[in-house]
């Protein structure tokens, strides 16, 4: 390339670079960027995150936008992480070079822990809207703590996998009480991907805080997806559980649970500290009666609330029969927790956005919670809660805590 | 009562680490060993294409997601059990691999090996990415009556899907080495494998050998992905995974052996399978893995290979 041209081309470059920031003060739409595992391994999750996004932009748009800004509609840019961190992170660079000013995603911690860094040098505020690995605002918090890096531009309205973990191990004593029964002897099986790993990691260590009457006495884990998990199921047997406590993904309940059934593992029941896997409609085609009883303590709709019950029937139709669930109801949620962020900032400049999303306590959330979304320290929400579930009849339903409950659960399982 | 035993021996070990019981080890042992005949399915029609094209399918792994697929299709919509619908599998990819082999593959069995990585790479993707708009992306498994039972032999027990599947993969081994020793065809195939050039000079019909040979791998991919669709899950990106693992298998066989694929993949479940007893089972693709790096250190052409690659 000839000299002058190389020079002409850069400041062109620099140019057009620098021009977008002075623009994105007053815009008509706001851009943000919804990346989710779209395709790859979790497709599924990441799916119903972006159809569940899309139906919160539009019900924002439709109740006249943000009106702190003139009516601003919000406009979606879709991003797909295919399951992979670094596609994550390529994503979100190329969305932010697209014009994106917030960023929302992404279901798999692994991926969103690709765009952590991204969003902290491109100063793009970023709320995940799930994943539960506690590393992915902590380490920021602790950077921000420490010096290293000025403001925080990554924010969770997600339970942490410690959050988890505490309220799982709460709920399984509470349980075990209220059904007046004693099971001892707690087999936890594991997928080792970042999720799966972080979350046996929060169960265990909440379970040796709270030092309930039951022990975990077999910590067993598989790499995901797993081709077989036969001498894993053996392994579980032999150590002759009370419960079964699964964390698993979409691929490797599949394997898990018609394996536990075929190997006649007697236990009292299958109940999860939380994970996804367990409670799908794809799932439940699937595993059918396999699921039957299955608990898990995972975030739920709460559908005590009318709205909830009007999104859920709106997701069936738009979704194709879909239900809402975890994932779709925490998209659905992040979204407007976006939309009052942008209403109280008036302004897309991100340290404005980030002033706001400090002081957010956004009561309309749909999800069951133990509060309003508001921000700690850590940037995650603390009032983010799960709730347990339990398969009945084919279908997920709350049963505990009791306000929540829509159900009472069935637990010891019944033998078969 | 003898699970009682077990039980005790199995309560000293620590709860991560060593556990010596060995009601367990013979368990992983079946286990391994049964599960063993997917993987040899698996591997069989990738060492077939590349023993006698010298291609290296990376789509053999999407390919198998296909027919498990259609076993899945078969199975939901037409009642077929996979466990006859694997010949329908098998003849719909053989009559697939005959076209791709014809149409693609052809053009670039001469051409550098990265130009045949770089198609068969495409193929894969074309193949993955219409599954997922084809069949959406949760993962499936199928359900049959088979698949269900399980047959207790004291306190092991013995998975009567994988029984099936491991005879089949036998029988299957059996008939095409059949074929490939004692037909006409079959005997072609191997003159165009160990020297192609030789073989045209003799009279045989390279091209339309290749395109057979393709089809055949083809239809044991098929063959194979209907009869594991109901032991394992699957979604549009499972290829890759089972590429890796067929892969895998076939160099720790020796690439190009039939009897390689069927022994290597017999020997990686049970390492596996064993490394899942014996270390953390999160740690039991090391094993295999592992097994891969001894094989190339110590006999770089596989097992039962007789040429080093």
């Amino acid at each position: 390339m000839h000299r002058r041209t190389l020079l002409k081309t850069t400041v062109m470059g620099a140019a057009v670079a620098g021009f977008p920031l002075p623009l994105r003060a007053q815009p008509k739409t706001i851009k943000i960027a919804a990346i989710h595992t779209v395709t790859g391994a979790l497709a599924e999750p990441g799916q119903a995150c972006r159809m569940a996004a899309q139906i919160a932009v539009d019900h924002v748009n439709g109740s006249g936008g943000i009106k702190s800004m003139g009516g601003a509609k919000l406009e979606l840019m879709l991003g797909d992480t295919q399951t992979k961190p670094d596609v994550a992170r390529t994503e979100a660079e190329r969305l932010i070079n697209a014009g994106a000013q917030i960023l929302m995603g992404t279901f798999n911690s692994g991926d969103t822990a690709a765009i952590v860094p991204v969003a902290q040098q491109r100063r793009v505020p970023f709320l995940v809207d799930i994943s539960a690995a506690d590393p992915i605002t902590a380490n920021v918090a602790r950077a921000v703590k420490e010096g290293q890096q000025k403001v925080q531009y990554v924010y969770r309205n997600f339970p942490t996998g410690s959050l988890f973990g505490q309220r799982a191990v709460q709920y399984f004593t509470e349980i075990f009480k209220e059904a007046g029964v004693s099971p001892r002897r707690v087999v936890l099986m594991h997928c080792n991907d970042l999720f799966g790993t972080n979350q046996a990691k929060g169960f265990q260590a909440a379970h040796k805080a709270a030092n309930p009457p039951w022990d975990i006495v077999e910590v067993i884990s598989w790499p995901e997806p797993p081709s077989d998990l036969s001498t894993e199921v053996s392994r579980a047997k032999a150590a002759k559980p009370d419960i079964i406590a699964p964390i698993t993904r979409p691929a490797s309940a599949l394997l898990l649970l018609p394996e536990l059934r075929k190997q006649r593992v007697e236990a009292m029941g299958i109940v999860g500290p939380g994970s996804p896997g367990l409670y799908e409609a794809g799932q439940l085609t699937v595993l059918k009666d396999d699921l039957e009883y299955v608990m898990t303590s995972v975030p739920w709709p709460n559908f005590k609330h009318p709205q909830a019950q009007r999104l859920a029937e709106e997701y069936l139709r738009r979704s194709g029969g879909k239900m809402l669930d975890t994932n779709s109801g925490y998209s659905y949620d992040g979204i407007h927790v976006i939309a009052d962020v942008l209403e109280r900032a008036k302004s897309t400049d991100p340290d404005a956005v980030v002033d706001a999303i400090q002081k957010t306590s956004f009561k309309d959330n749909l999800m069951i919670s133990t509060g309003p979304v508001v921000f700690n320290e850590i940037g995650d929400n603390p009032n983010a809660a799960p709730a347990m579930i339990q398969i009945l009849k084919h279908k997920p339903v709350a049963v505990w805590p009791k306000d929540y409950a829509l159900s009472k659960f069935v637990f010891p399982r019944p033998k078969a | 009562m003898a699970e009682g035993l077990c039980a005790e021996q199995v309560r000293l070990p620590a709860t991560q680490g060593l556990i010596l019981d060995p009601v367990l080890v013979v368990q992983a042992v079946v286990s391994g060993l049964l599960f063993g005949g997917v993987y040899s399915l698996m591997a069989i029609g990738l060492t077939l294409i590349f023993g006698v094209m010298r291609v290296v399918n990376f789509a053999h792994g999407d390919l198998m997601v296909w027919a498990m697929y259609l076993a899945w299709l078969g199975a939901t919509r037409f009642g077929v059990d996979p466990y006859v619908g694997f010949v329908g599998a098998a003849a719909i990819l053989f009559v697939a691999g005959f076209v791709i082999q014809r149409q693609l593959v052809d053009r670039i069995v001469d051409a550098p090996h990265e130009m045949q990585i770089l198609l068969m790479l495409g193929v894969a993707l074309v193949l993955e990415n219409t599954a997922l708009v084809a069949f959406g992306p949760e993962p499936q498994r199928v359900r049959t009556p088979l698949t269900q039972a399980a047959v207790w032999l004291g306190p092991v027990f013995v998975d009567v899907g994988r029984l099936v599947t491991f005879l089949v993969a036998i029988a299957l081994t059996a008939a095409l080495w059949l074929f490939l020793y004692r037909s006409d065809l079959g005997r072609q195939m191997r003159a165009v494998a160990d020297n192609g050039y030789g073989a045209h000079v003799i009279g045989t019909d390279v091209r339309h050998v290749s395109a057979v040979a393709f089809a055949v791998g083809a239809a044991c991919v098929g063959a194979a992905g209907a009869l594991v669709a109901p032991l394992l899950p699957f979604q549009p990106p499972t290829g890759l995974q089972l590429s890796v693992t067929s892969f895998n298998i076939v160099i720790i066989g020796g690439m190009g052996s039939v009897l390689g694929a069927f022994v290597g993949g017999l020997i990686v479940s049970v390492a596996e399978s064993l490394g899942a007893v014996f270390l953390n089972p999160s740690m039991k693709e090391l094993v295999s893995f592992a097994l891969l790096v001894v094989i190339l250190l110590v006999r770089p052409a596989g097992i039962f290979g007789r040429r080093a690659i």
